[in-house]
Order: structure tokens, then sequence, then C-alpha cells
């Protein structure tokens, strides 16, 4: 039964089978009027009902050309261009944006996980000021969400870290000796945290609103180019005694972070937390929310200690391969690991 | 937020009563449910559910403001910036003022360290009038282990501040302002929270201690914790009650013997031991603090007292804003004092272990 | 349609090109996972390739969908739903099989990566909205030839209507594997779909998406893979005519 797979109303679909409409095209050519006598429904609900028959059965325009087949489809060549046109977003240590193939790229969603205190809050902090980076300089010129489920986002320690960023900015300038002022754009670290949107988030219910509420907020406001979740963990983890309701909300969040980072062409980056699993014959350190979430980023970055640094490891990525690099955490915010130590090994 | 109910959302009236008809009244009862859920629970189309979610969702989400006017309203309207000083100048330069507002603060340590006489004094300079550099407000002191001594705060306080303690009657006010509850069990803590969550918005609360957290669920508990984290619902409570009402919440932390068991390694560290370092084994480290992992990613600030060489430091082992720096104190008259208001800087996750040497103490296992 | 027994005395390279001469089967572009399906991914079937988070799923999807792109004509569609469709990866894998002295490998890259058609895909009725007008398509014969079909991953659309009160979002998922088997058998399709793993008993894992899934792909592969060596291993979970095949250790980089 074609219709019974629509998106419609269990009533509706119920009705469309008992009047004798069972395939799609037998919808192709009923006007809406006619339709809402048979079904005994309003015009208006027959006029919904058309559309998404419509919609399934691709009457809309077919995009020309040969190898569009579908509305909204794009080769692999086209998407090559763009992606080769696409700035990411640095990290602030070199060695970091090595083995991320540049930085943090927009239309992915990358997670990134670790202990508490190796720097989670703070990445995420010095991504939502360096997305702020003029292109200019290399960086987006975008502006940045910041949804805080743990209370963690101290404004003083952006400050911080929008001070760095504008004094490198101003060294960079210095450097270069760019003295034209059409490229000098003086950033005062003030507005870089304008630019940041913050909302505190206290429940699962809300941090579900947030992510709902994102689409419209961004079509609004324009530019925004990151999205921070920090941490995408913290309201499910307790509390849920229905484990399986706790998949589904968190299965679906996924769906529409990736359909926010494609559709608005920006970087989503989620924070997760740690836990042990007993895997393999003994307890491991793993990501938290469980198998059925491990697949929901396109890239997975896993912060740990080793020996004495801070190190990043590249877990998941379509097309990097799988690597460790070191960065601390400074005064100024994420930088390069002193250099001493050992650099960016390939796995 | 979570408990704003649909009918007051301005949805479309045929809409809103789909939604009470199912008995799907509050925000929260909605968006537990995923759009295709709903479709199947309201019998409407995708189309129209995913407009009523977009709508209950804008008007459930919370608030935004920008980090700039966050910064500004703290700068504006707090003391200090919203933080409150330990008096240990090492140790609140590190911490860029002090204690901070509004988040949860965590000390550690072994018993006999000196938390709950850090605690003390704490809550003595949070009663201290403001014009003496104080917070000049009430102090709840949730007291686990009936460890509270009102002498040995009366006795910091006048060795700390002999000028204000000498005055007549201000030693018994600023007493006054101190709120002692002890509570007997896990459950009679969870309804004096709530009791709580009424006093800090009536009586000018402006410091909540609880000393010791660990006490309060271990005891409940006996032996093996159960599966899902049991202080889960306490946690958030502790941190939206710092938050609300922007005062520092101060929660101490016993440790416990590290089990065989405990992972300390990922997966992919596990089958590349070639390239990592591996911990100096030691033989005094086998100490981690209670409450598990799950605390820990709850607190903002935490701060380790431990014995090391004989000597009583206290680490600031995670903050987002400060180093990892460790400062060498001793109990005394007044409470807690600095050796050296330089400190040390701590490498690498050294900050996180706690050591234990040579201390008589007891130290609870779980 | 299915062959007589395959009998393991064939030499393994002379039942692969009398089976890809046949273009009933078609390459994957690595040898190894080529020799345990004795070709190839046949024309007319759905493989299901299942693995934990970061087994290879995704680089087996984009090796196979640049080499048949390359090597056979015709279009590779390519649904994703983890924006995890790289056409770097993709430029890279084609290089890799080139001829270095090749002076026309930019020509063949661009009209190889031409006739990969992604579409990034969020919900099943979205999926399903594909599927019909991919249909549709092919029976009135518009557009290009279609080879193949690669949805990455299916499980992560499916996944979030199952469970819940109704029996519903089963429905939708058995139609969906339905359509995937009409679209492969009748338009001479080989379509490639991936799944994730969920917690099985006693700390096993086994491929999500539950029973009512396990009869619909022809084809079932575990993938696996050990850090260590950054080995990866596939064995078959089920085959209409291959059993207890022997894992194939595989490097990574393909």
């Amino acid at each position: 039964m074609e219709v019974s797979t629509l998106p419609i109303s269990a009533s509706h679909r119920g009705k469309l089978i008992s009047s004798g409409y069972t395939s799609l095209s037998s919808l192709s050519s009923v006007s809406p009027s006619r339709l809402a006598q048979d079904l005994k429904i309003s015009e208006n609900e027959a006029v919904e009902i058309l559309k998404v028959v419509s919609r399934r059965s691709g009457s809309e325009k077919i995009e020309n050309g040969n190898h569009a087949i579908m509305n909204g489809a794009q080769t692999a060549w086209d998407m090559l261009h763009e992606e080769e046109s696409s700035v990411c977003i640095t990290t602030s240590c070199s060695d970091l944006d090595v083995i991320l193939g540049g930085g943090i790229h927009c239309k992915e969603v990358t997670e990134i996980g670790g202990v508490p205190g190796i720097g989670k809050t703070q990445l995420g902090i010095q991504l939502a000021v360096n997305v702020q980076i003029p292109s200019g300089y290399g960086g987006l010129g975008g502006k940045a969400i910041y949804i805080d489920t743990e209370g963690s986002f101290m404004v003083e320690r952006a400050l911080q870290i929008a001070e760095a960023c504008a004094q490198d900015m101003l060294e960079y300038d210095n450097l270069l000796r760019k003295d034209s002022q059409a490229c000098r754009v003086i950033k005062q670290p003030k507005a870089f945290l304008e630019n940041i949107f913050y909302f505190r988030v206290c429940t699962y219910t809300e941090q579900i609103a947030v992510i709902n509420y994102l689409e419209k907020f961004i079509s609004e406001q324009k530019d925004v180019k990151v999205v921070i979740v920090d941490s995408i963990t913290f309201h499910f983890r307790q509390d849920f005694e229905d484990m399986a309701l706790r998949t589904r909300l968190l299965g679906g969040m996924a769906l529409k972070l990736m359909k926010l980072a494609k559709q608005f062409k920006l970087a989503v980056v989620l924070l997760n937390q740690v836990t042990t699993k007993y895997k393999e014959g003994s307890f491991q350190l793993t990501l938290a929310l469980g198998d059925s979430w491990s697949h929901a980023s396109t890239n997975r970055i896993i912060l740990h200690w080793n020996g004495d640094e801070r190190y990043a490891y590249l877990d998941k990525s379509p097309s990097l391969q799988s690597a460790s690099a070191p960065y601390a955490v400074t005064g100024k915010g994420i930088r390069n690991a002193a250099p001493n130590c050992k650099r960016v090994k390939l796995m | 937020m979570a408990n704003k109910l649909i009918s007051e959302m301005g949805l479309p009236r045929s809409m809103a009563n789909v939604f009470i008809a199912r008995n799907i009244v509050t925000a929260k009862d909605a968006l537990s449910l995923s759009e295709f859920e709903l479709m199947e629970v309201l019998d409407v189309g995708l189309e129209e559910v995913t407009r009523a979610v977009a709508h209950i969702s804008e008007i459930s989400c919370p608030p935004y403001q920008t980090a700039l006017s966050l910064l500004e309203q703290r700068n504006q309207n707090e003391y200090l910036a919203g933080h409150l000083p330990t008096r240990l100048k090492g140790l609140d330069a590190a911490l860029f003022g002090g204690i901070p507002f509004g988040v949860v603060t965590e000390l550690v340590g072994p018993a006999g360290i000196g938390k709950t006489q850090f605690c003390l004094k704490l809550a003595l300079l949070a009663s201290l009038p403001t014009s003496y550099g104080g917070l000049g407000g009430r102090v709840i002191y949730v007291d686990v282990e009936s460890k509270f001594s009102s002498k040995r705060m009366i006795e910091m306080g006048l060795s700390s501040f002999p000028e204000i303690f000498h005055m007549e009657g201000l030693a018994q006010e600023m007493a006054g302002r101190i709120l002692v509850l002890q509570p007997a069990s896990l459950s009679e803590f969870t309804e004096s929270l709530q009791h709580i969550k009424v006093s800090l918005l009536q009586h000018n609360v402006k410091l909540l201690i609880i000393d010791s957290m660990a006490a309060l669920a271990s005891g409940e508990y006996g032996l093996a914790p159960p599966k899902h984290h049991p202080l889960g619902w306490h946690i958030s409570f502790i941190k939206s009650l710092a938050e609300c009402y922007r005062i520092p919440v101060v929660v101490t932390n016993q440790v416990r013997s590290q089990s065989r068991d405990e992972a300390s390694r990922y997966l992919f560290q596990e089958q590349s031991r070639a390239e990592t370092i591996e911990d100096p084994p030691n033989f005094n480290s086998h100490l981690v603090a209670a409450l598990g992992i799950h605390w820990a990613h709850a607190v903002t600030i935490r701060l380790v007292l431990e014995f090391r060489s004989g000597q009583r430091v206290i680490k600031i082992a995670k903050s987002s804003i400060s180093p990892s720096m460790g400062f060498c104190f001793n109990i005394t008259s007044s409470g807690v004092s600095l050796l050296d208001d330089e400190g040390v800087e701590m490498m690498g996750p050294e900050a996180n272990t706690i050591s234990w040497e040579g201390h008589i103490g007891i130290i609870n296992y779980e | 349609m299915i062959e007589s027994q395959c009998r393991p005395q064939f030499n393994g390279l002379e039942l692969l090109e009398d089976a890809q001469l046949n273009k009933r089967i078609l390459s994957t572009g690595c040898e190894r996972i080529d020799l345990l399906l004795q070709g190839g991914l046949r024309v007319g079937h759905v493989t299901e390739l299942a693995g934990p988070s970061s087994s290879g799923k995704t680089q087996v999807c984009l090796k196979v969908a640049s080499h048949v792109a390359r090597k056979y004509s015709g279009t590779v569609m390519y649904f994703d739903s983890g924006n995890s469709f790289s056409p770097k990866r993709i430029v890279q894998f084609l290089t890799q099989e080139s001829d270095p002295a090749n002076t026309e490998v930019d020509e063949i890259v661009q009209r190889v990566m031409s006739s990969i058609v992604c579409y990034s895909i969020f919900d099943i009725f979205t999926l399903l909205d594909m599927l019909h007008q991919l249909m549709n398509n092919l029976k009135s014969e518009i557009g290009c030839n279609v080879r193949m079909l690669i949805i990455d991953s299916l499980s992560s659309l499916i996944a979030p209507v199952l469970g819940g009160g109704g029996a519903h979002g089963h429905a939708l998922m058995v139609t969906a594997g339905f359509l995937l088997k009409e679209l492969a058998h009748e338009h001479n399709l080989s379509i490639v779909v991936t799944n994730h793993m969920v917690a099985g008993e006693a700390g096993s894992s086994k491929p999500a998406l539950g029973d009512s899934w396990k009869s619909i792909p022809h084809v079932r592969l575990l993938l696996h893979r050990y850090r260590a060596t950054n080995d990866s291993c596939i064995s078959i979970l089920k085959h209409p005519y291959l059993q207890n095949c022997i894992t194939v250790p595989r490097a990574l980089n393909l």
C-alpha cells in the first residue's frame, strides 16, 4: 500500500485506503474538492494530503541537466569545488589543525570528548572566538552559538581568549606590515563577546527545544558559522529510566544537527563526557551516550592525557587518517604544546 | 521552562486541543516524543506536527544573551565580578578573585586534611559585613557529619579579624547568620533542598556549603552504588541553585581507594601501547575522589587537598580559568593559611591525583 | 536468477573474472572484498554493511562509489545522512587507482566525479520520497543510467522511528526495505546500505534495526577494525549461497 507510508495522520491513511485510494497514481489526478468529498474531510486537509503525495511521487519539477536526477542533489564534482573553497575554523593549535585537515570543518558535525579537566570547554570557547576571525586573516568572520548545558561557560575566560586572539591578529598585522587600511580590521576583544550567542539550558526538554529553535534563529541572525553544545551529554545521563526513549531522542537530535550543519553550511561541535565500559575483557574509557550515538557525528576527536601532555586523537573522519597531536591550554587559550614534546603522530 | 503549559503557548486552538486531548500538557511531554511519535499519538500529519513542535520549542527555549551582556551584567551587579575571596592571596589570584559565584566548587581530600576548616572559614567570610570585605549575607551550612563547630569559627574570627570580633554583638550577629542543617539521610537532604531553594530567595543567602556530599551518598547506598547515578538529580539541582541565585556553592568530597578495575585508558590507547607513556606506578596515588566521574564532570572548580612529603597542599585541579597551581598550607588558629603565595605549577594529570603519604587518618573505602 | 551452489574448488580469480564479465557483479575496488564475495556486489542485491563506529563502513562506501563510477558507465547515487560524503576522499581513491604516468587523470576524475550524485537525507519520509522518485525516473527512463545506490547510513534514518508505542515505525522500515529490493531487482541496481551496532546480550554487539530487518538485505556483511594494526576485517553474516566464509583482513588504506 503506497499510501501507508505517507507522512500523514493515521486516520487519513485509513480513510484513503478505505476509499480505494491505495496507490500514488490513483491520487495523481484527483482534485482537492473531490478528495475532500470522498474522504469526508475539509478541503484544506485534502490540499495538504495532495501536497504530500506530489512530493512523494516527485511530480515537482525535476532538475535539468544530465546528472542531477533529483531535486537538491549535487554531483561529487561540484561538491569538490565547494569543499576546496571552504574555510575551516582554526583551533589556534597548528598541530591540531594539521591532523584535522585545517581545523573544524563547516557542514560537518564534530564530536569532542574527554575526561573532566582535559580542556573541552576551553576548546569550545576557543572555537567560539576563532570563528569570528575576519576573512582577511584567513577566518570565517562568522558568529557563534554556545549552548551551555552544564554552566561551564565562564565569561571571564572567553574575554581572556578574545583578548589573546585580538593580540594575535595585531601581531600578524605588524608582521606582515599590512599598511593598507582596507585589510586592517581592528577587533576589540569585547566585540568578540558580542557575537557569541549564549543559551543556558537546564533540562533535556530545553536542550531539545533550543536545537529545534535553532533553525529559525539562524535564518534570522545569518552569519552564524558554529554551534557549540557543551555538553551534549549532561542532561541525558541522569533521569532517564527509559533508555529506548533516550536513544530515539538522541537519534532525532543528531539528525537535526546534521541537517542544520548542511543547510546553513556551519560547523556543529558537540562536547561529550566520558564513561567507563566493560569491553573486550576490561574496563575502558569511552565516550558517553552509548553505541547508538557513536555514529551521530561526522568526525570524532578524543582529548586525553599522555604522560604529562594533553593530546587530541582523531578517532573518526571520512577523509582523514587517525592521528594524534599534542596541544596545551594556556592563559591565552588553546595553543601548541611546548616544543620539546612529541609531534604529530599518524597512527 | 520545561513545565510550560501547551495551552498557554499560543498554538492554534485546534492544535492545542489535540495535545490536551491526548494528555500532552507540558512542553516536556511534547518534546519527549519524537515528531514521528507525535504524529501517531495526535493523529496529525507530519507538517502540522513540525510546525507545532517548532512553535513549542521557540516558546520553551530559554532566552539567549550575548556573552558581552553576560559580562556586563556580572560586572555591574556583583561583588568583585562574582567572586568570594578566600583571603589566601595566592589562591585568590589564581582563581581570579576567589570562589566564583554561580558554579559549584568542590573540595576533595582525605579526612583530616582541612576541608571542614576551609569551609568554616568561607562561611565566616561570607557572613562578614560588606564593609569589612565579606558578602554580608546568610550562609546555609549542610553539616552531614556533625563537624560544624561554632566555637572554632569564633576562634577563627577572633584570630583573623580581631578588631571586628571584639566589637560588641557583631560576633553573635554573624554567628546568627549561619544556618546549620544536619540531615540524617539522603532523603532528608533531598527534602531540605527544596526548603533551601525557598530560603535562598527569602533570606539573602550568599553561600551554600555542603560538607560532605560523599557522606550523604555512601550512607544511603552502602557498598555498591546503583547503576544510574544516585546523585544525578541532586547534581543538577544544586548547580541550578548556584546559577539562578548567583551564589557560590562549595561541596566537599571524600576519597576512596582506587579499585583495580578503574579505567584510565581508551580503547585506542590500549591497542597502541608502544606510543603511550605509561603512568609511573605510584604507590601513594591509590586514592581517587569519591562520587565518580559523573560528579567530576558536573563540578566547575575542583580544589584538591592532599599530603605531599609531609606537607599539606591545596591544588587547583579543575578550573577553566586558572592554571593547575598548588600551594602549601597549614591549619592555624585563623583557619587555613598559605605558606607561600607563589605556588607551584602542577604538570599534567598530577593535578588530579590525590596522594596520601604517611598520614594517620581514616580513609573511607566504598 | 541465483546460479547453482558455489563450490570452492573453482579458482577464486577465475570466478571473479567470469562474474565480472557478465556485468551482473560489480567489483568493489578492493580485491580482497571481491574475493570474499566471489566477484563483488551483485546487481539486483541489497547488501548491508554493519559495524561499530569507525570500522570503515563509510570508507568502503566511498571506495565502492569511486570504483563503480569509474569502471562501469552510469551514475552512482549516494544518499548521505551523516554529512560524511567526502569528495576529497573519492579523488584520493581515483588517483590511487590510476597509473601515475597517465596524463588524463584529471579528466578521469572529472568524468567520474560528475557521475556520482550525492543527496543529503535526514529523515525517513524524505528517504521514501527520494526512493519513489528514483523509481519513477528509472521507470520512465529519465536521466542517466543508475548503476548503484548507496545509503550511508540507513540505520540512522530508521532508528528514530523504531520503538515507541506503535508498530508504524516497523512498517515504514519494512516498506523501505521492500522498496530497496524492488529497485534493485526491477532496475538492475546494486544497493549498499550501512547499519550501526547496538548492545546485544551479555555485553556483545549486534547490528541495529532488529529482527524484522534481518531478512531484507540479500547479503549482510560485518566490519570490524583492529586499532593496533589498523587492519579491518569483513565477515559474512548472511548470503544467499556463500556460507561460513573466512574473514579477510584488509588494511584500511584500501
